[in-house]
């Protein structure tokens, strides 16, 4: 069963399904239907490391030297799945990625588009905006970003970005 | 092993309730099937190339097989005795394997977690010991004495109640849960999951029931047990892996599981494996 | 008030809900409608020609459309839950309750399509499904960014209410919400209301209750 149906009490992650309980380590604490059991140390599940950095959270892929990037100046505002690689974005957005960065200007404005490739077809994008930017500035980013992946999805589906 | 021993089985594939000249197309094990109404009045099954299949009615459902059965379909004694009523639960498709399906409806310990303040509730979590066996003569699974805590067993239930349950599993995708009767103490209560493998990782599933219950409404028992069920369907959708692990290795089982443990350990002995895995990956 | 009722049904789910929420006592009529189709039969039909289900009555009013059940509801017991009469603030609640036909025409089509059997084209059903799925998740992170947790202000109405219970089982249609951070939140928030109630398919936010302390533990 998807741990991610669970849900969280205090520091324990515990699986919908049958209420078995993790810590942050993995090992299992608590198994409901055997109360009084202290759960062997090989029940285990698998632990990702994360970092928070400047409110996105990062994993690790191997075992980079340094921490997570940093971006200054810039606060998270929305994630977003789209239908379509990275080369389809970047075709929509008319500019190269670098370091998986997108700067999308639209409308006299910049947006900062963070990507993470899910697979061959599809890309997680994170949308950064002005730390000191107003609401009224982050909902038009937030509409850019929506346009920038219905352009890009239709070049990913007309095949053109290849 | 050529032929999936799971062929010459029996399986149902439709309510008798529904059956019309009209018929009704379905799949079994991946092979396209047509269950219909015969004009002598018998439940007709044909084949993807229109070959005919066995075909039996029993327990208010329609019931085939692609094979050659060689026994008649297990016996349910208590669903002829006098004063039951039965209960068409009717159809619900789960993408899951039909054996993930009815190791799930042998399972007790997610009561308080899937079925909260039905079948079960925190802190009324403890599975208590009980008996499991193969019963070698009837080769049939067996699990007795086994009972738990329900904040609401049944629609007739009033508050609370310890409940006995005894599990049964006659066929690969079949079980029958015999539970305490709250209104007819030293009775039980028959409820059945009937799973009509579509694929090895998508099944019809038909509830079915034979209860001691003159009060409450039909509707209402069927929206009980339909409450039930689809309670189970999420989890059911989101087990991983999808096929049901044969071999030990990929999942830990405790004392509350020795259902399952016998179960998956009886598909093996008889090479019941479509929608398992036997290799741990 | 009597509610001709379906306990699958996520439109008959919306009345459940908002009549917990408000403090009203519905009268239920469950419906055979899976499998015997009495919804369709002579008894139904005289109150709802168009042979869906849920059908509200309340003396000699009946009602038909979950939408309309909602906002009576509130308006009979708590209208608060129909947001307030500024025009942005309402017209936003009946865009939303507008929207809702369409989560109930894809992602409940697709539900039923996958889970009782009932024809349709499900890919086409899906797709439907998850472009309404990515308004609503537009709509909620312009919310939040104006500071506002749910569809029409920071406090719910019958415009949540409406959205929410196509939107939390479309997983049964086989329609992830995995994409949608906001849509999560926005459903955390609503099961995290008191006296939310649940329906088969959404679960119970057990994080709301303490671990139970163990009793004679080893540990």
């Amino acid at each position: 069963m998807r741990l991610s149906h669970g849900f969280v009490r205090g520091e324990t992650l515990s699986c919908i399904y049958h209420g078995w309980s993790y810590a942050q380590a993995g090992n299992c604490l608590r198994i409901p239907a055997h109360p009084a059991l202290t759960p062997p140390d090989t029940i285990r599940v698998a632990t990702q490391p994360v970092e928070d950095g400047g409110g996105i959270i990062w994993i690790p892929v191997g075992e980079p030297a340094a921490g997570p990037p940093r971006f200054d100046g810039v606060t998270p505002l929305r994630s977003m799945v789209v239908e379509a690689d990275i080369a389809a974005l970047e075709e929509a957005a008319g500019t190269k990625a670098a370091e998986g960065l997108l700067d999308y200007a639209h409308d006299g404005r910049t947006v900062r588009l963070l990507l993470a490739p899910e697979g061959k077809a599809r890309t997680l994008m994170h949308v950064l905006v002005d730390e000191d930017s107003n609401p009224s500035e982050r909902i038009a980013a937030s509409r850019a970003a929506e346009a920038l992946r219905r352009t890009a999805e239709h070049v990913a589906a007309s095949g053109t970005a290849r | 092993m050529t032929r999936n021993a799971m062929i010459d089985e029996w399986y149902p594939v439709g309510l008798v309730s529904q059956l019309d000249a009209h018929g009704r197309k379905t799949a079994l094990m991946g092979e396209p099937i047509e269950v219909r109404l015969g004009e002598d009045g018998s439940a007709k099954v044909t084949g993807g190339n229109g070959r005919v299949l066995p075909a039996c009615i029993r327990y208010g459902h329609v019931w085939s097989s692609l094979g050659d059965p060689q026994k008649p379909l297990f016996a349910i004694p208590e669903a002829d005795q006098p004063g039951r009523r039965l209960v068409d639960v009717g159809v619900v498709r789960v993408r899951c394997s039909p054996l993930r399906a009815v190791e799930n409806f042998l399972d007790i310990a997610h009561f308080p977690f899937v079925h909260t303040d039905i079948l079960g509730a925190e802190p009324h979590t403890e599975v208590q010991n009980y008996k499991v066996e193969i019963r070698e003569d009837d080769d049939e699974v067996w699990a007795t004495q086994v009972q738990f805590y329900q904040p609401q067993a049944a629609k007739s239930a009033q508050g609370g109640i310890t409940t006995q349950y005894m599990y049964r599993v006659p066929a690969p995708t079949c079980s029958i849960l015999y539970k305490t009767c709250p209104p007819r103490p030293g009775e039980w209560d028959v409820i059945t999951l009937f799973v009509q493998p579509l694929a090895e990782d998508l099944c019809d599933v038909w509830p079915w029931m034979a209860l001691f219950d003159d009060e409450t409404p039909m509707t209402d028992l069927i929206h009980f047990q339909q409450t039930i069920f689809v309670q189970d369907r999420s989890i059911l959708e989101n087990q991983i892996p999808g096929l049901l692990p044969l071999d030990p290795g990929m999942e830990i089982p405790t004392r509350a599981d020795l259902t399952s443990v016998a179960y998956r350990r009886w598909l093996k002995r008889h090479g019941y494996t479509y929608g398992a895995q036997l290799v741990a990956q | 008030m009597k509610l001709y009722d379906y306990v699958l049904s996520p439109s008959c789910y919306k009345v459940r809900l908002m009549a917990a929420l408000t403090g009203v006592t519905l009268d239920i009529r469950p419906v055979d409608f899976h499998p015997g189709a009495e919804h369709r039969g002579p008894e139904l039909l005289a109150l709802n020609p168009a042979g869906s289900i849920p059908i509200l009555e309340d003396g000699d009013l009946v009602l038909t459309e979950s939408s309309a059940m909602l906002v009576y509801l509130a308006a009979t017991a708590a209208p608060q839950w129909l947001g307030n009469d500024a025009a942005g603030q309402a017209a936003t609640v009946q865009q939303w309750l507008s929207f809702s036909q369409r989560l109930t025409a894809s992602l409940g089509a697709a539900r039923l399509h996958e889970m009782l059997l009932r024809p349709g084209d499900i890919d086409a059903l899906r797709a439907q499904g998850t472009a309404a799925l990515r308004e609503l998740e537009a709509g909620l992170v312009e919310r939040r960014i104006r500071g506002q947790r749910f569809l029409a202000s920071d406090r719910p109405t019958v415009a949540d209410i409406a959205c929410f219970p196509y939107v939390a089982l479309a997983p049964d249609g086989g329609v992830s919400l995995d994409p949608y951070p906001a849509i999560r939140l926005w459903s955390r928030a609503i099961r995290a209301i008191d006296g939310f109630i649940e329906m088969p398919g959404i679960h119970r936010l057990h994080e709301l209750k303490p671990e139970p302390s163990p009793e004679g533990g080893e540990a």
